[in-house]
């Protein structure tokens, strides 16, 4: 739902395009941000976007049912850790354009196999 | 400190993840400032620097008595610090557990231990005051909705079982209830939000502080810098430094930033260098823990930490190059960490040793499974087996699990003295679990002086700095050359809360 808002919102500026330089992106934020650097950094293009930035699309709690995992393995969910719970900050485990380590991996060896880093 | 240096400095340890940020995070321009003209940006009534269980247990305790606007400053993006990383362990004497195990405890009991383990420069009366009211704390977790494991344990150093544990074997077991509850009383919690100086009165006394808001701990000028006053007082609770790679050196060189650290990574101190800078008196600096339970095959406190705190009592740990037992396995953590570095081959490189477990005995705490699962620990179902994956000698390996079985049946232990009650009939026998062992950073027992009332001492006037707090790990001196183990939730929590009820009075 947010998603189309903000599609709709993009399309009704008109792309602001970026300079030339190609800069890494996951395909499914091309399609939806293109080149709209501000669409995530709400707080200038030279810092992190803030920790709300992402949850203009996406939801903690769908992202948690995503991301459970067995009864045992229950506090290894990442969107709803043992640790925090759902509060840590999206870009403590994620880079948009730079990969990045789990923070969890400053202790533990647990594997997500769809994390990129 | 140049920017020179700082970049080399950076160049030095680049690669070592976590700590990397940490040479970077001095602060330039933190220094305290007079309020003589301050335009104000904000004020409050209590002032909480730091969200672990000190700042947690002040923030609640400062509600209970009246406290209207209490809030709490945290620097990271996350809330908790080491307590939410925390191995959950807790230790109170004259407990209900205790009662229903039918285990003789007292407030003496307690502190004579930590007595012992302080080696002669411990603070009694702090140890005392919060053995005392341990029991409080303890409740206000519960209260909270913390869950224990229904059974104690016995910690290294300690004569008796007087450990509980959370449920889900870590201090998040309780600092995300208390956080829930800071919350429902009505407690600001603001992250990224760093200390960055005190604001003093004429006299020298403590009305508030400056604070970077909108704070990124890789990136240490920013954020936007705002004076905040604090009606009734700051309360310190800004925890240890043992990932300040420079600090721990300065105390002890050994401590370069190879050696493995179980902290979180904001623990880098500057809330007690600013203390330090105002005339706080420096206590035991040079004491830092290492914890002897830690293993080389994972980072930080991971999951085999808990596993061997829960099996030292009942397993044996190896020197892989004799196949003998080299120290006693729950002897106080000072004692075995040193024992522990001693293990090496016959060119002196590191070999860590083994702790060998019965799995019938280990498999009673549920990290066992984890440590297997995760491959930070292995299991076997002979000593062959195990002897040649760690290329222990098998002849005096077997000849010592016999003899250590014959301490188990007797009760006594003449090879190190070792107290046998919790491994009265669990002998070493086959499947066996193992993991490597290697001491890591684990603990400042240094900070600032603070007395009963958890008021910060002026090293020049012998007096309380007006305003001032402190409590939890950026405290120093309470436990001597070795704090035990369980014994720091407790004093953070009492001394926070002691913060919070001597400042309400004031
Ligand atoms: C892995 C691990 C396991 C442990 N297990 C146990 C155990 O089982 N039982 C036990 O009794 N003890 C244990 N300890 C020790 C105990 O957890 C710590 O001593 C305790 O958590 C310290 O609590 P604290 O409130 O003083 O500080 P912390 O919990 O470290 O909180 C301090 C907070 O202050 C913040 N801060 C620092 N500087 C600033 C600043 N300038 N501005 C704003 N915020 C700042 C930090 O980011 C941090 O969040 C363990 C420690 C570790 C690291």
């Amino acid at each position: 739902m947010k998603m189309y808002k903000l599609m709709l919102g993009l399309v009704l500026a008109g792309l602001v395009s970026l300079s030339a330089q190609a800069i890494e992106q996951r395909d499914y934020h091309k399609d939806v941000i293109g080149k709209d650097c501000k669409s995530c950094h709400d707080q200038g293009v030279k810092n992190y976007p803030s920790d709300q930035a992402c949850l203009q699309c996406h939801d903690v709690d769908e992202l948690a049912e995503e991301t459970a995992r067995s009864e045992e393995d229950k506090w290894q969910n990442p969107h709803n850790n043992l640790h925090y719970g759902k509060e840590l900050p999206c870009i403590e485990c994620h880079g948009e354009h730079k990969a990045k380590k789990p923070i969890c991996s400053n202790c533990h060896t647990f594997k997500y196999d769809k994390h990129k880093e | 400190m140049s920017n020179k240096d700082l970049l080399g400095r950076r160049n030095f340890i680049k690669g070592m993840g976590a700590a990397a940020g940490v040479a970077m995070a001095a602060p330039a321009l933190a220094v305290s400032e007079s309020a003589n003209g301050v335009k104000w940006d904000k004020e409050v009534e209590v002032l909480i620097i730091g969200s672990g269980f000190a700042g947690l247990a002040a923030a609640i305790e400062a509600t209970r008595k009246g406290a209207k606007d209490v809030h709490i400053f945290e620097k990271m993006s996350y809330f908790g610090g080491n307590s939410a990383i925390n191995g959950g362990l807790f230790a109170a004497p004259d407990t209900p557990m205790q009662k229903q195990e039918g285990v003789k405890d007292s407030v003496d009991t307690m502190v004579a231990d930590q007595l012992a383990a302080g080696r002669g420069i411990a603070d009694e009366a702090l140890l005392r005051h919060v053995a005392e009211h341990a029991v409080e704390a303890l409740q206000m977790t519960l209260d909270a909705g913390s869950e224990y494991h229904p059974y104690l344990q016995q910690l290294g150093g300690h004569s008796v079982a007087r450990t509980y544990q959370t449920t889900v074997s870590c201090g998040a077991g309780i600092t995300q209830p208390l956080l829930q509850e800071c919350r429902k009383l009505g407690v600001h919690t603001h992250n990224r939000a760093k200390f960055d100086g005190f604001i003093l009165d004429e006299k020298g006394g403590v009305v508030g502080v400056k604070m970077r808001e909108g704070y990124y701990f890789d990136k240490p000028e920013s954020g936007e810098l705002v004076r905040i006053k604090a009606r009734r007082g700051v309360i310190m609770a800004t925890g240890g430094f043992a990932q300040n790679i420079n600090m721990r050196m300065a105390q002890d060189p050994t401590l370069t930033a190879e050696v493995g650290c179980t902290n979180a990574p904001g623990a880098t101190g500057e809330g007690m260098f600013e203390m330090f800078r105002l005339g706080a008196v420096p206590v035991h600096l040079a004491h830092i823990q290492s914890g002897p339970w830690a293993s080389p095959d994972e980072g930080g406190f991971g999951y085999v930490s808990n596993y061997s705190i829960y099996n030292f009592p009942h397993s044996i740990a190896i020197d892989r190059l004799t196949g003998k037992r080299f120290m006693n396995e729950i002897a106080d953590r000072k004692t075995r960490a040193d024992a522990e570095l001693n293990c090496r081959d016959a060119q002196g490189n590191a070999l860590p040793p083994i702790l060998i477990t019965s799995y019938e005995d280990s498999k009673q705490h549920p990290n066992t499974k984890k440590v297997l699962k995760y491959n930070v620990g292995w299991k076997f179902d002979s000593i062959d087996a195990l002897a040649k994956h760690f290329e222990v000698p098998l002849a005096p390996l077997k000849k010592q699990i016999a003899e250590y079985n014959e301490y188990v049946k007797t009760q006594s232990d003449p090879q190190f003295g070792k107290n046998m009650t919790e491994a009265k009939g669990k002998f070493i026998q086959a499947p066996f679990t193992v993991v490597r062992l290697w001491p890591k950073v684990h603990y400042c027992q240094g900070g600032v002086q603070i007395n009963t009332k958890a008021e910060v001492k002026d090293s020049l006037t012998g007096k309380p700095i007006s305003g001032l707090y402190a409590a939890g790990e950026v405290c120093g001196g309470i436990h001597g050359v070795s704090r035990l183990g369980s014994c720091s939730i407790p004093e953070c929590m009492v001394m926070g809360m002691t913060a919070a009820r001597i400042m309400m009075q004031a």
